[in-house]
């Protein structure tokens, strides 16, 4: 599922802006590259959280600012909720 | 009313996050109304209920109030700029209805809506205003001031269900992930000197909102209308005591009235044309011009506490600080 994380992701930022999934890159950061603001920030890392039933707490969410941050992000709470499992 | 089934419209947001924890807070565990795409990091972590409470579709403001005996409406459509007034009060009044009818059709008993002390009126004999000063016709001034009037008016009309308004001043506090009514407060403690204009200032923290809502949402008889502010500021000396808190170079001297409403316009047409933010908003400079000195008795005869200035800063820029809102403590000083 890791794998493919970074295409669900684009697929996310896609949704909250008018730039296109092909064109959304893992250096990319969410707010200067791809206009998301810091409201529209956390709402795409709450439906990546959502989506793959993580708890994420806010803190570490706000610390959030590029696109590979967020797949980082989500890849340590997959492997955390394993771990639990 | 006993334990009753609350549900929070709203409750990711800034007075929706504070009022679930004030609900947990006194055994009430809230239903908590979300929109499809909003950020429920907050609630996550709290175990409350979820329910999707688009206001597009009826449909799930029936099904998310199915049982519920008291609704928190902390949902309200807020303008994000003042431009197009007719647009935003048609939109306001629109959504507005949509949860009304919900709310009759679901069997709801109360509903408590957060509305703003935009609609309390200054008197004319000097005293401070309360639950009874209204604008007897629609504020000449502001879409935030003529919108939140028009809402209230269709809540008089309501008979479906018990009505209370709540009419929170400037809120400050954990939350604030917009930086609305706050963001005259960042700009200071970033030291960015914001243009701001003279007049008043009441502030109230959020928790004690959340807290007010919850003992509205659980009182027996409540009020019709529940003004709740904590104090009243000079906007300027406000200012400066937050750039003295945090380090900073005092604020510009303050703006008169016409001057900031044309700053505040031009910034929210550049804003608007950006798709960012004005720094001094035309909702603030309309709030602060016109805002009357406040009343709280009623709040106080209920039980109601308003924590003191520093205590609301110390809970503010602790959050904030760990969200990257504002930049880490320098040489902060005690306000």
């Amino acid at each position: 599922m890791t794998d493919e994380l970074p295409q669900r992701i684009a697929k996310m930022v896609a949704q909250l802006t008018v730039v296109k999934v092909e064109n959304i890159k893992p250096e990319h950061r969410l707010r200067e590259d791809l206009g998301l603001d810091s409201v529209c920030s956390m709402e795409l890392l709450s439906m990546l959280a959502e989506e793959l039933d993580l708890d994420v707490p806010m803190e570490e969410a706000a610390q959030v600012s590029t696109v590979a941050g967020a797949v980082e992000m989500a890849r340590k709470h997959l492997a955390m909720k394993t771990a639990a499992a | 009313m006993t334990r009753p089934q609350v549900l929070v419209l709203g409750a990711g947001g800034f007075l929706g996050l504070n009022t679930v924890h004030a609900a947990l807070a006194n055994d009430l565990v809230p239903r908590c109304g979300r929109r499809t795409r909003g950020n429920v990091l907050g609630l996550r972590g709290l175990g409350v209920p979820l329910a999707v409470t688009d206001f597009e579709r009826p449909e799930t403001l029936v099904e998310a109030m199915r049982g519920v005996d008291v609704v928190i409406h902390a949902a309200a459509h807020y303008p994000k700029f003042s431009h197009a007034p007719e647009e935003t009060i048609a939109r306001g009044l629109a959504e507005l209805n949509v949860v009304l009818d919900a709310a009759a059709t679901s069997g709801v008993k109360r509903f408590v809506f957060v509305s703003s002390t935009a609609t309390v009126a200054p008197r004319t004999d000097g005293r401070a205003s309360n639950e009874d000063d209204r604008y007897a016709t629609e504020p000449r001034f502001g879409t935030y001031h003529r919108l939140k009037w028009a809402l209230e008016r269709r809540l008089a009309e309501e008979r479906r269900f018990g009505v209370v308004i709540a009419n929170p001043s400037a809120c400050v506090g954990p939350y604030d992930w917009k930086v609305g009514t706050s963001s005259l407060l960042v700009a200071t403690a970033r030291g960015l000197r914001p243009p701001h204009p003279e007049g008043r200032i009441s502030l109230v923290d959020a928790r004690d909102v959340g807290l007010a809502l919850v003992k509205l949402a659980t009182l027996d008889e409540a009020p019709a209308r529940l003004v709740l502010s904590g104090h009243d500021y000079d906007a300027h000396a406000l200012l400066e005591t937050i750039a003295t808190r945090y380090g900073q170079p005092p604020p510009p001297a303050p703006l008169n009235a016409e001057a900031a409403r044309v700053l505040a316009d031009a910034q929210e047409a550049e804003a608007a044309a950006t798709k960012g933010r004005a720094m001094l908003p035309r909702e603030l400079v309309d709030l602060i011009v016109h805002a009357p000195a406040l009343d709280t008795s009623l709040a106080h005869a209920l039980g109601l506490r308003f924590r003191a200035l520093t205590e609301t800063l110390d809970a503010w820029d602790t959050w904030a600080m760990r969200m990257g809102i504002l930049p880490p403590p320098r040489t902060q000083v005690s306000a």
